[in-house]
């Protein structure tokens, strides 16, 4: 087994004038190219730890490894500049370029232009953002633009460490959910070592590689994948902390792909209303699906079929699903769509359906 | 460096009624009770407080009609502007000319040098702070006090009177006071236009190149400085209605329990 | 003026032939504001650094500009003649004093204004002391220094007609001749010089900052 990235070995901090640690002897191995996130209510010292790690706060007592080194062994800044750093009101400098602003630590290091404004660019690409925006200024960019920037400063220099402090707090949840999307397509490409603090269990779940569970005072209650920690919590203070859906949660963690579907009430052009009457009867529901080859056209109530299918026009089916959804995502749709089933697609192509019975038979494995 | 602080102090000592001075050939001239300190003191404020008096006639009525009303916001940024990039030697300068002018063209007038001048220069200097300060008390009174008191029947008249000047109080005294300060400060360069005061022991200092008397009086313009704000710090203080005045923490436990 | 209050207000020809000495003049002023914002500045930037490292000498240090400032003009000028004579000196340490309080406040409020986020963003990512405040506080604190800055060099080119009394002056040479010689004309010259030479600079300095700070106008566009 390799060293670990980052070692907490029995790390404290006490608050000049609190009775209490903030953190109080908390030890903590992360390995390389994976994402922990910290997780618990306030006053539980996960921002703390975060800090401690680039020694924005500076820990009272234990030891604090970062690629085998401890991180005392070094000038603070030095470290700093070794090590990525998100926040969540992200912290751009209003007065420079956006290109500036991604070129802070290169520029700190001392790295020769040519090669800053090549990595400029590779950044740019990789957070998606567009090419033009390099000579903006912070305050002509949106929220969720200002997060990209954001983070392509912080994997400037290339660090093998990146440490974020609730980064995606301050923008809304459309955007906070394709933004957590966009860090699992960059960790794919990038395989960072991630901490993360949140004090949203679902976030937690979501991108994490393993989960901390801390309680306040910086003690560790569990420490586990995500899947882990929904089977079996640990104790009653992670039960409450992971909330009363904690199977729906694991749903959110399954994808479609890994469940049988059924085709469902579908038939095709070339059948009848007959077959058609068959199968709803066949499912025990009031609606039929059309289906012209692979491509699904969308739903018929049952008084409305009739010969010939092709002249009826079917209803779009509310919410169309890809491989890659979870089976959270199936249970809502099936939920609140009039026909209560989940149609998955494979881009174009109708796959099968999900019902309320097979979802739930997944839940019960 | 002691020496020469003893002689300012022996001065000081001397000269409260009657500037004593000794000629090159030995002889002694007291020049009377006119030139010593208590009635340079006397004229220092005599000018000052006219020109407050009648800069506050002028500018507080002023200032409240267009604060009441809400027009000529404009005006009073300017007015800023301009205040702050007029020299005070120029407008006393200034005055000069203008008072002389005035003495030849007006036969009651008798002489258009020393209060006179003074006198016009202080009151254009005093102007400003008074008004401004006035204009932005009373227009700063929230709006939906003023709408109610209309509501309820009082007249325009009455509400300037008995709603915004009362609540503006705090920063119109605050604007007096600065005014009343700025003046005393610049009424020394009434010296310039042969009149007394304070500042003639200076610029009379400086004509001599007497260290003493210029120091000795430099002390007591700062001293009068000092004391016209702490004064008006304490009228300010006094003169605020109850209610208005920010309640300090004993008062806000009291009226807890 | 008993001779002139007949004659005009104000002599434009007089002004026109003089122009040398009126040129002369301008530059003098010129200078001493110059150096007096320089010095001040210089100064103010030491002091305040100090004030914002250990904040307990803010209040000392504003109490004692504070006073400073708060001492009348001519009187200040009158406390330092017996000790530096009719000089320069005397001139430039009395107009420095009375820019020290307006920059020292300006300068820790515009540094103290700055988004706490960005300040730790930035030494998150390494930021040692002296370049944070060089490359980050300093510049974003700029409009709010110079908005002190303009005020200071208005009440000093002002101030500086004052120092015609112990025998320096700029324009204010001729508001003093003026006044000694009964003649108007030069009077209103030393004053209306002055006016012109604080709304230039004030101007100045607003495109100043204006060309040092691009940033601060830019807004995200719909």
């Amino acid at each position: 087994m390799p060293d670990p990235m980052i070692r907490l070995q029995g790390v404290t901090k006490v608050f000049p004038g609190m009775e209490h640690p903030a953190v109080g002897g908390l030890s903590l191995d992360i390995d390389e190219g994976e994402i922990v996130m910290l997780v618990g209510p306030s006053g539980c010292g996960k921002t703390t730890t975060l800090k401690m790690i680039n020694r924005l706060v500076e820990p009272s007592g234990g030891t604090i490894t970062v690629a085998g080194a401890d991180i005392t062994s070094m000038a603070a800044h030095e470290l700093r500049r070794g090590i990525g750093y998100v926040i969540q009101q992200i912290g751009l400098f209003p007065h420079r370029t956006i290109a500036d602003n991604i070129a802070t630590v290169p520029r700190l290091l001392g790295w020769e232009r040519a090669r800053i404004a090549a990595r400029i660019d590779e950044l740019i690409t990789l957070v998606d953002l567009e090419p033009g925006m390099k000579d903006r200024y912070p305050a002509e960019l949106s929220g969720g633009q200002r997060q990209r920037v954001g983070v392509a400063r912080a994997l400037a220099a290339d660090p093998p460490v990146l440490l974020m402090d609730e980064p995606f707090g301050a923008v809304d949840p459309i955007v906070r959910g394709r933004l957590q999307d966009e860090l699992l397509d960059l960790q794919a490409r990038v395989r960072k070592t991630i901490v993360f603090v949140t004090h949203d269990m679902d976030e937690a779940i979501k991108l994490g590689d393993r989960v901390a569970v801390l309680n306040v005072g910086g003690i560790l209650e569990q420490y586990a994948p995500p899947a882990e920690i929904l089977r079996d919590p640990a104790n009653a203070f992670v039960e409450g902390f992971l909330g009363s859906d904690r199977g729906i949660k694991r749903l959110s963690l399954i994808p479609v792909s890994e469940v049988d579907l059924e085709r469902g009430p579908v038939v095709g052009l070339d059948e009848s209303a007959a077959d058609a009457r068959i199968a709803m009867e066949r499912y025990g529901v009031d609606w039929v699906g059309i289906a012209d080859g692979e491509r699904l056209l969308g739903w018929v109530p049952a008084e409305d079929v009739s010969d010939p299918l092709s002249a009826l026009r079917p209803r779009p089916f509310m919410t169309r699903l890809g491989l890659r959804s979870s089976l959270r995502e199936a249970l809502d749709t099936v939920i609140t769509s009039h026909t209560r089933v989940a149609p998955v697609f494979d881009g174009d192509r109708f796959v099968g359906m999900l019902t309320a019975d097979s979802i739930g038979r997944e839940v019960t494995e | 460096m002691i020496d020469f602080l003893g002689e300012v102090v022996r001065w000081l000592v001397e000269t409260w009624d009657g500037l004593v001075l000794t000629q090159p050939g030995g002889a002694v001239i007291d020049q009377g009770f006119r030139s010593g300190y208590v009635w340079r003191i006397w004229e220092h404020v005599q000018v000052s407080g006219a020109a407050l008096l009648a800069a506050t006639l002028i500018a507080l009525p002023l200032g409240a009609y267009f604060g009441h009303t809400g027009k000529g916001g404009f005006a009073v940024v300017s007015v800023v502007n301009i205040g702050r990039a007029l020299p005070s030697f120029g407008i006393v300068a200034l005055a000069l000319p203008i008072t002389i002018g005035l003495a030849d063209a007006l036969p009651f007038i008798s002489s258009g040098l020393g209060f006179l001048p003074t006198f016009v220069a202080l009151f254009a200097l005093a102007l400003p702070p008074i008004f401004t300060n006035t204009y932005a008390g009373v227009q700063g009174v929230n709006p939906e006090t003023v709408e109610a008191a209309r509501g309820m029947g009082v007249t325009e008249g009455r509400i300037l009177r008995e709603v915004e000047l009362p609540i503006a109080s705090p920063v119109i005294l605050a604007g007096i006071r600065v005014s009343a300060v700025q003046v005393v400060a610049t009424a020394p360069l009434g010296a310039l236009v042969a009149y007394g005061g304070l500042g003639r022991y200076i610029i009379d200092g400086f004509a001599i190149r007497d260290d003493v008397q210029i120091f000795a009086g430099a002390l007591l313009v700062a001293g009068l400085s000092v004391i016209t704000e702490l004064l008006f710090s304490w009228v300010e203080r006094r003169v605020v209605p109850h209610g208005i005045r920010p309640a300090t923490s004993r008062e806000v436990r009291r009226a807890a329990a | 003026m008993i001779g002139q209050s007949t004659g005009p207000f104000f002599r434009w020809d007089w002004v026109f032939s003089h122009l040398d000495l009126v040129w002369e003049k301008v530059v003098e002023h010129l200078v001493l504001t110059g150096v007096a914002l320089g010095v001040g500045m210089a100064l103010s930037l030491v002091l305040s650094v100090l004030a914002l490292r250990w904040r307990r000498t803010y209040t000392p240090i504003t109490w004692v500009t504070g006073a400073l400032y708060s001492i009348p003009s001519l009187a200040l000028f009158a406390f330092l003649v017996p000790i530096t004579g009719f000089t320069l000196l005397t001139a430039e340490i009395g107009l420095v004093s009375y820019t020290l309080l307006i920059l020292i406040r300006n300068i820790v409020a515009g540094i103290d204004g700055i988004d706490p986020a960005v300040r730790e963003s930035a030494i998150g990512m390494g930021y040692g002391r002296r370049r944070l405040f060089l490359e980050i506080e300093l510049p974003l604190a700029l409009p709010v220094i110079i908005a002190g800055l303009r005020i200071a060099a208005v009440t000093t080119i002002g101030l500086v007609t004052v120092t015609a009394l112990i025998g320096q002056g700029g324009v204010g040479f001729f508001i003093l001749r003026g006044l000694s010689r009964f003649f108007s004309t030069e009077i209103v010259l030393g004053t209306a010089l002055s006016v012109i030479l604080a709304v230039s600079v004030d101007l100045a300095l607003v495109l100043v900052e204006r060309a040092l700070s691009p940033w601060a106008r830019r807004r995200a566009s719909a």
